[in-house]
């Protein structure tokens, strides 16, 4: 103990040849980044397992997702069903494979839409700076006064339920958090010399915009998106619980937790259990990942994002 | 510190005035026809002409937006939250009655999560990398991503199949039947609790490390105190600070993640009647209860700020 204590009260002395070496392997790209952190690497690869789940469901998912079968209904877990059936015989398994495509793609389309709107505001926002900046700022504390759950169900439920309509709703919520990181970064970099140097040399503001200040927005971004993906995956579901997400019956993972409500006065484990384990393990997942790539691209953001 | 309430105070109006427009343009006009959302769009064409502008005008929706929305915000400001379209009780009512349920859920919740959230924190940070502050770690990051509800759903199966126990469903108030109240309120709040938990937990490790390197906590250690005074009256104080802020962060957390919750539990809260109304599509019993929903949120955060600016001068004269 007595030789871990003195790590443990300086780890700034010993944190500045950690950054060093860190920015060195990350030129090793994958294979540093699965030597660096195998345990972020092992969960992306879930992460990936996922994603090919989603792409590949007619061909992984047993059964239609959306067949009743009338003579296996509410059957617990066996061998012809492994995850059991619902109250109107569809496979459980089939609909949880299936399930993962709603809520990634509504994930990803939140997160690319949102984030990003949110991302290119703040880099104006932080870029231009004056009133426009203030205005900016006022309108973004607006929108996070509200809790998101709350923002993306009024939104969903005032759109009417549908696809783009849940991508959209869960997409406003996410905008201020892109906007207000990103503009943090642009404001430290504007004052730059190299920045400096471009304004002189007479390039335009969206030159200096796009040439200079853009890339050094992409690490930050990254990590802010993979971390939003969880957030949203979550939200999703919640909508879907809730009755304003996909409309049945269509799976998504959400939606089968808010039928198994519907299935008599006492829900059976195996509706229950399986889409939440599906939600949890691909938003720990994303977490993780998320988290890799941040100790990775970016040692000093642990505490920003 | 007037100052600084003052200030502080004319932000928070500005806020809920953009709040206030906000939730305007989201549940007023993103709906297109507010009979479509009433009558469902079915019903919608089975009304005559005369009969669709009898009721916008009995509504008072045929009025230009200005003037909607400032009758609005006078109803809100003398108090009447309207009635909703499927039911007797009135909103206000509606909101005495469920309200202190969620609120109870709410506060038990956030003292859960410094219960679980802090001494976890303190074990992590004194012995960093070790086996315990692993096993903290990872559990925090698991439960980040644990959706509430799902937890709730299965905390109410355990109980039922383990114990033949279900909570009581009608939510009697703390003065009435303090013991059915509890059965009612404690589901839904560990749940709540755990979640944030996380993320206290994280935050308290994180800032903790950071104070345990500064030269007066050194300084203590120095001179011959203990690691355990050192850390629980020097180094944590401080470290708090940013927890305080996360916490009420959280509050909006919790406020929102009631809404699933309490619909796993079945708990008669503020949540399950939103989550009613949006069932129902009750386009302007949601419009009063996001608004004081994020109302409450605006004044949640003034408060934490005001408590961090108390606690901590050099806020107060920035």
């Amino acid at each position: 103990m007595t030789v871990t204590e003195p790590e443990a009260a300086y780890p700034a002395e010993t944190a500045a040849p950690a950054e060093i070496s860190q920015l060195r392997r990350t030129k090793g790209g994958v294979r540093g980044f699965i030597r660096r952190s195998p345990l972020s690497a092992f969960w992306g690869c879930i992460a990936a397992a996922i994603l090919v789940m989603a792409v590949a469901a007619p061909v992984l998912a047993p059964y239609e997702p959306l067949k009743s079968d009338f003579r296996a209904m509410s059957k617990p877990p066996n061998e012809r069903h492994y995850f059991g059936t619902d109250q109107i015989g569809r496979d459980v398994l089939s609909r949880v494979i299936y399930g993962s495509r709603a809520s990634l793609t509504i994930a990803m389309g939140a997160v690319l839409f949102g984030t990003t709107l949110g991302a290119l505001w703040g880099l104006a926002s932080g870029y231009f700076g004056g009133r426009f900046d203030i205005l900016s700022q006022r309108v973004i504390e607006f929108l996070q006064s509200f809790p998101d759950l709350i923002l993306a169900m009024a939104i969903a439920m005032a759109l009417g339920a549908g696809f783009g309509t849940v991508i959209v709703a869960i997409a406003i919520t996410r905008i201020p958090f892109g906007g207000r990181v990103i503009r943090a970064v642009v404001l430290s970099l504007k004052e730059l010399s190299y920045v400096e140097a471009a304004r002189g040399l007479g390039a335009s503001h969206l030159r200096i915009m796009a040439r200079h200040i853009l890339p050094q927005c992409v690490a930050p971004y990254l990590i802010l998106a993979t971390t939003h993906l969880g957030v949203a995956i979550i939200i999703e579901a919640a909508l879907g619980f809730l009755g304003v997400g996909i409309p049945p019956p269509t799976p998504t993972w959400g939606n089968m937790l808010a039928d198994s409500l519907n299935a008599g006065l006492i829900p059976p484990w195996w509706l229950v259990l399986f889409p939440g384990l599906a939600i949890t393990i691909t938003v720990l997942a994303f977490n993780l990942l998320g988290d890799g790539i941040r100790d990775m691209l970016d040692p000093r953001l642990r505490r920003a994002v | 510190m007037y100052s600084y309430i003052i200030r502080r105070l004319a932000f928070g109006a500005l806020t809920v005035i953009g709040v206030s427009i906000i939730v305007f343009i989201v549940l007023r006009i993103l709906p297109g026809d507010p009979l479509v959302a009433i009558f469902g769009p079915e019903g919608f064409t089975k009304l005559s002409e005369a009969e669709r502008a009898g009721y916008m005008a009995d509504l008072g929706l045929s009025d230009p937006l200005a003037v909607q929305y400032l009758r609005w915000v006078a109803d809100i400001a003398r108090g009447n939250f309207g009635r909703s379209f499927f039911r007797a009780e009135s909103v206000g009512e509606m909101i005495l009655r469920r309200g202190p349920l969620t609120a109870e859920i709410a506060l038990l919740s956030v003292i859960l999560s410094w219960l679980v959230g802090i001494p976890v924190a303190i074990v992590s940070a004194l012995r960093p990398n070790s086996l315990g502050d692993n096993v903290s770690r990872f559990l925090s990051i698991l439960f980040l991503a644990v959706p509430g509800f799902w937890l709730g759903m299965l905390i109410v199966l355990a109980a039922l199949f383990m114990f033949g126990y279900r909570a009581p469903l009608t939510g009697p108030s703390l003065l009435k039947d303090p013991w059915a109240n509890l059965q009612v309120v404690i589901g839904p709040a560990v749940v709540l609790g755990l979640g944030q938990a996380a993320y206290i937990a994280r935050m308290a490790r994180s800032s903790l490390l950071e104070v345990i390197r500064e030269d007066y906590v050194r300084t203590a250690r120095a001179k011959g105190l203990s690691r355990r005074p050192v850390i629980t009256l020097h180094a944590l104080p401080n470290a708090l600070l940013p927890v305080i802020t996360l916490s009420g962060i959280l509050l909006g957390f919790v406020l929102a993640g009631s809404i699933p919750v309490e619909r796993a539990f079945g708990t008669p809260g503020l949540g399950y009647a939103m989550f009613t109304a949006v069932s129902e599509r009750d386009v302007f019993v949601m419009q009063n209860l996001v608004f004081l929903y994020a109302v409450v949120f605006v004044l949640l955060n003034i408060l934490v700020d005001l408590t961090i600016a108390w606690l901590d001068p050099r806020i107060r004269y920035r």
